[in-house]
């Protein structure tokens, strides 16, 4: 092999396992799934088994009254609610975090690693606990309020439905808020302490200090924040299906679980697969989003 | 050149060290020993099986040419399994649950019986078994029934006898009221009857619904005619049974914090029966054992409301399959008849599927509620080959009667829905 050859071929050689590992791990699963989205096939038998079934599955997903119950609440509760809380939450304990005070007090080292617990569990762990914490009969959350005298007896709150969604996205929120809190106080560190100055001496209290210079300075931060977390969101499985199951009946149903539901309890690989494909669709319109902004910083001298 | 040549030769070797890993456990040529070496999968909690591991390293010291590893993949996931054999590869002797048996028994995953039966029969019969029906399809036998189990009323006597019950409910009416009667003479402070009332999708509402379907003369589905399934209950009986359920929490026979609790396993009945808090559930015997070691011989068992009616009652229970895929046909069908007789259930805590071997047992007396309902109990062979599975048929019926009693829906509302669900699942 002559030198020129050899240097010609060595960036295909040197992307090639990347590119193997993309196509057999990502590319290879994404094309047959969408192929399988037009077949009937169960667990239990080999690809070669597959019967097409056209549009079928994509018809029978769409006439089932369920699938839009479970996009509402895949979009409203799931998401947009968890979502919201956690960027409001999260400012709220990155600004505690990065204050004056802690930092006085020694304590801010403390703080900031008792805000990680939460992220340190795995989400297995953490939902049995919250389900323990919320049991009717022994859990501490209605020992404490019976306790109390707030109630007369237990609140089933993962089984009401006036307390089932928020139960569920209170255990969200609690898991996945450090992710926002530790991304918004890099935020935070990154705004120029100048800036501070400036609007102090134009006589701007905390409130306008941070309306006027916190929140522009955050924004490409809040941007990346929202997109991240919609998009891992919106495709979780084991917050509902571990807390609730789907239920009461099918009230906390989304999209994810109904994804399961489909492919591995009735056994048709081809509907849930359908269901994942509406749901990529979704969620591509964020990833694009997402990449675009991320381009753009980078742009950005 | 030399070092990458080093690395492609490192990086060679690993991958050719991990696909010796996840060859196939069944080859008895690997090793260097001359014997067969067996793997048998079971999927129950490793600490249930502790007597089964005996019995397993009995066969091994007894048999020094086929050597038995067994593996425990816990909990039950069929579907790793048909992966794997359909793949070529898996575990020689897979436990299966009876209602899985159905989805593969198929050639390519495992292997049909019948001629390893004939050329080296069993001591006792394959028809004395129970539950043949789940595992014989289309005139082959796919696995051998191998352990026999059903739900039946566990209860508190002294719990009873506080609320001025003579003995345990033998209706679902008794049960209902004698439960309420246990409620309300102990000011909330025991449960009348604690179940799973979650509507999680392998709830275990589903049994004692299905029994009260049952009792009263109905089925979720029926096969009118060959391949034509219908739902074989109306619409007024399916509201009727929702409304006896949900009036166990309406009346307070069940407390509402039920409404949360999806296993017949979970602390919460478990740990009920135990102290004293529930006077009466409904378990399986493994289950029984637990709450009968905590409780200190507290509680015993009587069969189910109506459960000495014929068919009012399921029989589940574990078969043995023999994967396809395996090098050692006849040595795995040794070992399987090995596991079904006298010998292994002397250490193994459950229920034979033989009848014959289960009088040879000793069972306590407290367990004799099992005993009694065992032979009246029939299997979900019932729903076995309806375009619907069971575990949907599951899932259906337990969202509904949660929908109901969380106010979602009314008793006919969720009735029509599950008939509706019905109808669907069953066009296919």
């Amino acid at each position: 092999m002559t030198t020129t050859v050899r240097r010609r071929a060595q960036p295909y050689a040197l992307t090639a396992p990347a590119l193997a590992v993309i196509g057999v791990l990502f590319v290879f699963p994404a094309v047959y799934n969408v192929v399988l989205a037009f077949q009937r096939l169960s667990p239990f038998e080999s690809p070669g088994d597959a019967v097409w079934v056209g549009f079928a599955n994509f018809s029978a997903l769409f006439r089932d009254p369920q699938t839009r119950t479970s996009a509402v609440n895949t979009v409203l509760w799931l998401t947009a609610t968890t979502v919201v809380l956690r960027l409001v939450l999260g400012m709220g304990l990155a600004l505690l975090l990065q204050s004056r005070v802690l930092g006085r007090w020694g304590l801010r080292g403390v703080a900031r690693t008792l805000v990680l617990v939460p992220w340190m569990l795995p989400p297995v762990v953490a939902v049995a606990s919250w389900r323990w914490l919320l049991d009717a009969n022994s859990g501490v959350v209605n020992q404490v309020l019976v306790g109390l005298g707030l109630v007369d007896r237990g609140i089933p709150f993962l089984a009401s439905t006036d307390t089932v969604w928020w139960s569920v996205v209170a255990i969200i929120v609690w898991r996945e808020l450090p992710f926002v809190v530790i991304v918004l106080m890099a935020g935070l560190q990154s705004i120029p302490q100048e800036q501070y100055e400036a609007a102090s001496l134009d006589a701007a209290g905390r409130l306008q200090s941070f309306w006027y210079v916190t929140v522009p300075n955050l924004r490409p931060v809040i941007t990346v924040i929202v997109l991240v977390t919609v998009i891992q969101t919106f495709n979780n499985f084991v917050y509902v299906w571990l807390t609730t199951g789907g239920g009461p009946g099918t009230y906390t149903q989304v999209l994810a679980t109904q994804l399961y539901s489909a492919a591995f309890i009735a056994n048709d690989l081809g509907r849930g697969a359908a269901i994942g494909i509406v749901m990529t669709c979704v969620m591509a319109v964020f990833a694009v989003i997402y990449l675009r902004v991320s381009n753009e910083r980078e742009e950005t001298p | 050149m030399k070092r990458i040549s080093t690395t492609v030769a490192a990086a060679l070797a690993t991958t050719v060290a991990l696909t010796g890993c996840g060859g196939s456990s069944g080859d008895s040529s690997g090793g260097g020993s001359s014997g067969a070496q067996l793997v048998f999968r079971q999927f129950d909690p490793a600490n249930e099986v502790q007597g089964l591991q005996e019995a397993v390293d009995r066969w091994n010291s007894e048999n020094p040419d086929v050597q038995v590893e067994m593996q425990t993949l816990s909990p039950n996931n069929i579907q790793q399994f048909a992966r794997e054999a359909n793949s070529g590869s898996g575990p020689d002797i897979q436990q299966l649950g009876f209602v899985d048996v159905s989805f593969v028994a198929d050639p390519g995953i495992l292997l049909p019986l019948d001629d390893l039966m004939a050329s080296s029969p069993m001591e006792s019969g394959p028809d004395e078994l129970l539950a043949t029906d789940m595992v014989e399809f289309d005139d082959q036998t796919w696995a051998l029934p191998w352990t026999a189990d059903t739900m039946a009323l566990v209860y508190r006597p002294d719990a009873l006898e506080q609320a001025g019950l003579d003995g345990p409910p033998t209706t679902w009416e008794e049960l209902a009221s004698d439960a309420e009667a246990i409620s309300s003479s102990s000011d909330g402070q025991t449960a009348g009857f604690c179940f799973a009332g979650a509507g999680a999708a392998t709830g275990a509402q589903w049994f004692a619904i299905n029994y009260y379907i049952w009792a009263n003369g109905g089925n979720l589905v029926e096969e009118a005619a060959p391949g034509d399934w219908q739902p074989g209950i109306s619409e007024a009986d399916l509201a009727s049974a929702i409304d006896y359920f949900a009036g166990l929490f309406e009346s307070g026979a069940t407390p509402e914090s039920y409404l949360t609790v999806a296993d017949y396993s979970d602390p919460s009945i478990v740990n009920g029966l135990s102290s004293g808090s529930c006077a009466m559930s409904y378990e399986p015997p493994q289950t029984f054992d637990l709450i009968d070691g905590q409780a200190g011989g507290s509680v015993t068992t009587a069969p189910m409301p109506d459960g000495l009616t014929d068919g009012s009652t399921h029989l589940g229970g574990r078969a043995l399959g023999i994967n396809a895929n395996t090098e050692n046909p006849e040595e795995a069908w040794e070992f399987v008849k090995y596991l079904a007789s006298e010998t292994t259930f002397e250490s193994y805590d459950q229920y034979p599927a033989s009848p014959s071997t289960l009088e040879a047992l000793d069972v306590p007396e407290s367990q004799q509620g099992f005993v009694e309902q065992l032979p009246h109990s029939r299997s979900f062979a019932r729903y076995i080959g309806s375009p619907m599975t069971v575990a949907s048929l599951q899932q259906l019926v337990n969202q509904q009667f949660s929908a109901v009693y969380s106010g979602q829906a009314t008793s006919q509302a969720a009735a029509r829905a599950i008939l509706d669900g019905l109808e669907s699942g069953l066009q296919g």
